[in-house]
């Protein structure tokens, strides 16, 4: 394993593609999450106060799993306990079988990387569809293409898609966006990850930017959720805190462009949303993990921040480790989960400097995580012999002054036999040949510093007043005066559109919208929404098609027509629960009359929010509406903006799978 | 009678740069010390300690204790990483031992690293000293985000009369003791790019505080045939010239 590894390291140092896509894209985010940082005040503490949730947590995991599996169930979700990857995958397997899929839609999950979930489907005879054109795994937590540059996924995109070969991300993104659009609308089965999951209330909370973490959770008649044993928080108010830092850290957003916070599968009354929801919930060794030294492993929240801040994994990328947990996190969680005799020289892939400790959004130890490891590597592998050896007599030497000082003598006699230039040594033997392939080494000393040493009288001393300390910049709050203002310069951040606007103009304000984009089909949320029922009145006086998105339930051809049918909306028109200022967020919720998927499948996005409903904060919705909205809906979707990406060498696009413009229209005297 | 300061000089210091040790004592003098070194002193185990050899590690670390516990007054070490070494990572090494854990907590609360000491115990603010011309400086990892010490070194620097100085990026120069051997072609990877930051700023000289990274440095440099070299730290404040050796 060490071998393979020292040789993929090689070829990566050796790819040009490689090293140009890394360089392009690391320190970009890197500086980005710091970016998105100074906007939080005081993100050190928040970060402490994540660190001792998560610490609670894992800490009296079993207990948590039991709460949050029962809350599961009386949501009417199903819960299945896998103890293995292969059971994991057997899971996956008997739910498609039962519901006889053909075709699975997925979205990108770490834990499907882990249990092998793609290979064991393919060998199953079940076809997944995902993002993963070029059969090879994410080479990035968080950013699977952050190896390739925008030349190779178009060459991928004209092998495996008939693409026709164009290096415009743009046109790659809308072609994805056809593609996979087809994909969504008629698989029976949407499988997904997690990013947490809520004890208290059972709640599931999926993030993403393109959507389709959106589209797999609700749009096929079954939805199966994977995710880690350990990815749980006891409230919902510790969600609204994650939820602060894992964007900030991943891709330097505020808040990503969606966040599904899903409750229970299809409720009576919902026009739309699966019928069936399980949750597999993983160990594959993580249970292990507790109580011993690497237990603080288990309080990732797989932001990927790490990896991006290691200089490392800038230089070798994600596939050089061979896992599907890269960089320092990785290089601890490989080791502990899959085998140490495996994985365990990962470890020692690092120099220790700290940077991954510093990014951690929940302050993980890594340096120390990493130690350990070594120290289980070097108790289970053989170490090289020049290492062994060299430490032990290294040791026995330093325990003892007199042989320390012999051997500097001995160390200084044969530094005169080897070849020097300019004074210092230009080749050692083996095995530290290694280091002066490289670099020159200093030649030991004749006279070491002790041999120097003699004590001094003092001389007369250089004291003075200590400068004073160098001003800590201001942080860089934006001064808003008021929620309103704030979730304004939020919203138009993200790239989202904001009218403001009174209760009378809505009909004129919208329908003028949509005609300016020659919109003749419109899905909306019902008549009964008080303030969308004049608009959708003056609207179908005009000749437009308003589509209210009922779906019938169970899987077939009766669905995926009626699917395809609300495709053809080249708009949809929703209220909003609620308005989130500091990130400039809308918050949707799943209902009678309110179709989800006419925030999703529409390239445009229309969203009547009255002023009133605008919170500062998640966290403040979340307590000042007693948590009642996201326990009372089947899905709550948090919108952020238009759905984007910036997978393709870090530029950003939008309209990938979700909606490509939205436009709020804040109403004031609402 | 002037107070008694203990110096840990560093295996790598006194068996490889002695230079940097008497221009430590001497820096440390100037500040009104007397300075001491308990000639029993060897190493403090962090070779071992990061290759995950944490039995050899605790016996250099017990000899370190036992060693310096005999001794009076502040230890001054001319070294961020053997400074983070005992101060954080003998606590990992002792985790609960009754008997070791305690004395190396003692012995923590003793130590400061060279800069550290001079501007948050010794009050210096003109520590003397002279150079002509830019200066790079590198901010060694276990120094900077190990121990938190980042503004002393630079504000040491900066009172020296003639220098320019210019801070490199917080970023690793790719040494990590056997890592350097290890995985030498990651290593190297990661040199390049701080070469190439150290050459972009056109300093004449890189200071840092960490003989290892510099040593790093400066020998790539010397393989490179560049006119660029190191200095520690206490070098440049003692008025030694540049050049670890």
């Amino acid at each position: 394993m060490r071998r393979d590894f020292a040789r993929r390291v090689r070829r990566a140092i050796a790819n040009p593609t490689l090293q140009s896509a890394l360089d392009h894209s690391a320190w970009r985010r890197v500086e980005a999450r710091q970016e998105a940082f100074r906007s939080l005040p005081d993100a050190d503490s928040l970060q402490a106060e994540a660190r001792a949730i998560r610490m609670r947590t894992v800490a009296e995991l079993e207990d948590y799993v039991q709460l949050f599996s029962r809350r599961l169930a009386s949501n009417g979700i199903q819960v299945h306990r896998a103890a293995s990857a292969e059971e994991a995958c057997r899971l996956v397997i008997s739910i498609a079988r039962v519901h006889r899929a053909a075709l699975i839609a997925k979205s990108k999950s770490m834990v499907s990387e882990e249990i092998g979930l793609n290979h064991a489907l393919q060998a199953a005879g079940i076809e997944v569809v995902i993002v993963q054109l070029r059969g090879e795994t994410p080479s990035h937590i968080i950013s699977p293409a952050v190896h390739l540059r925008r030349e190779d996924v178009a060459q991928t995109f004209q092998q495996a898609l008939g693409m026709p070969y164009s290096t415009d991300v743009e046109a790659m993104t809308a072609f994805a966006r056809r593609t996979l659009r087809g994909v969504f609308l008629s698989a029976s089965i949407g499988l997904s990850g997690v990013n947490f999951g809520v004890a208290e209330t059972g709640t599931l909370c999926i993030v993403t930017n393109e959507g389709n973490g959106r589209m797999v959770t609700s749009i096929p008649p079954v939805h199966i959720a994977l995710m880690g044993v350990e990815r749980i928080v006891p409230e919902l108010e510790h969600l609204a805190l994650m939820l602060q830092l894992l964007p900030r850290s991943a891709t330097g957003q505020k808040l990503t462009s969606y966040v599904s916070l899903i409750q229970a599968p299809r409720r009576l009354g919902d026009l739309d949303g699966p019928d069936e929801r399980h949750v597999i919930l993983l160990d594959n060794g993580r249970f292990d993990l507790v109580g011993t030294p690497l237990e603080e492993s288990l309080l990732c929240i797989r932001c990927g921040a790490c990896l991006n801040a290691c200089p490392v994994y800038r230089e070798i990328g994600g596939h050089a480790y061979g896992s599907v947990y890269p960089g320092p996190i990785g290089s601890v969680l490989s080791p502990a989960l899959f085998g140490v005799a495996e994985y365990g020289h990962l470890a020692k892939a690092s120099t220790l400097c700290g940077a991954c400790r510093d990014a951690c959004p929940v302050q993980i130890d890594l340096p120390t995580l990493l130690l350990r490891t070594r120290v289980e590597y070097t108790r289970t592998v053989v170490q090289p012999q020049w290492l062994r050896v060299g430490l032990r007599l290294y040791t026995w030497i330093a325990e003892r002054p007199d042989r320390y000082r012999s051997a500097l003598r001995v160390a200084a006699l044969i530094s005169r036999l080897l070849p020097l230039r300019g004074n210092w040594i230009r080749a050692l033997p083996p095995p530290f040949s290694a280091w002066t392939r490289f670099r020159h080494f200093p030649p030991f000393a004749r006279r070491p510093f002790r041999a120097r040493f003699t004590s001094r009288p003092p001389v007369t001393p250089r004291r003075g007043i200590l400068p004073a300390p160098d001003g800590v910049p201001a942080r860089n709050i934006a001064a808003a005066t008021s929620a309103q203002d704030l979730f304004a310069q939020q919203l138009r951040g993200v790239g989202g559109e904001l009218v403001p606007c009174q209760t009378g103009q809505l009909p004129d304000l919208i329908s003028s919208r949509l005609g300016a984009a020659r919109v003749d089909r419109l899905l909306a949320w019902g008549a009964n929404e008080p303030l969308l029922a004049p608009t959708l009145e003056r609207l179908r006086r005009e000749g437009v098609t308003i589509l209210e998105g009922e779906i019938p339930r169970g899987g077939g051809s009766l669905r995926e027509a009626s699917l395809n049918r609300l495709a053809e909306a080249q708009a949809g028109l929703t209220g909003a629960l609620a308005g989130l200022a500091d990130t400039g967020t809308l918050v949707l919720a799943a209902g009678e009359n309110r179709s989800q998927l006419a925030s999703l499948l529409p390239p445009i996005h229309l969203a009547v929010l009255p002023a009133g409903q605008i919170f500062a904060s998640l966290q403040r919705w979340i307590v000042a509406t007693k948590k009642e909205p996201v326990i009372g809906a089947s899905a709550v979707s948090l919108i952020s903006g238009p759905s984007r990406t910036a997978d393709i060498e870090m530029t950003l696009t939008t309209g990938v799978h979700g909606p490509g413009r939205l436009i709020v229209f804040l109403v004031q005297d609402a | 009678m002037p107070e008694i300061v203990q110096l840990f000089a560093t295996c790598l210091v006194d068996s490889l740069f002695p230079e940097v040790g008497e221009a430590t004592m001497e820096v440390v003098e100037s500040a009104g010390y007397t300075v001491s070194f308990a000639a029993d002193q060897t190493c403090c185990g962090q070779p071992a300690f990061n290759a995950g050899y944490w039995e050899e590690a605790r016996r250099m670390a017990q000899h370190t204790i036992d060693v310096m516990s005999g001794t009076i007054g502040p230890i001054v070490i001319p070294s961020g990483s053997c400074t983070a070494m005992i101060r954080h990572s003998y606590k990992e090494l002792f985790g609960d031992d009754p008997i070791w854990l305690p004395r190396a907590r003692e012995l923590a609360a003793r130590i400061y690293e060279l800069s550290e000491f001079l501007v948050d115990v010794a009050g210096v603010v003109d520590p003397g000293g002279s150079f002509h011309g830019m200066l790079a400086y590198h901010p060694s990892c276990h120094l900077a985000r190990g121990l938190g010490v980042q503004k002393q070194p630079l504000a040491l620097l900066r009172a020296v009369p003639g220098a320019q100085v210019t801070p490199l990026e917080q970023e690793c120069c790719g040494f990590g003791g056997i890592f350097a051997v290890d995985h030498p072609e990651i290593s190297a990877e990661m040199l390049e790019r701080r070469l190439c930051a150290i050459e972009e700023c056109g300093a004449e000289a890189v200071v840092g505080a960490d003989v290892s990274c510099l040593m790093h440095m400066e020998g790539a440099l010397r393989k490179s045939g560049s006119p660029v070299r190191c200095a520690h730290l206490a070098q440049v404040l003692a008025g030694r010239g540049i050049g670890l050796r």
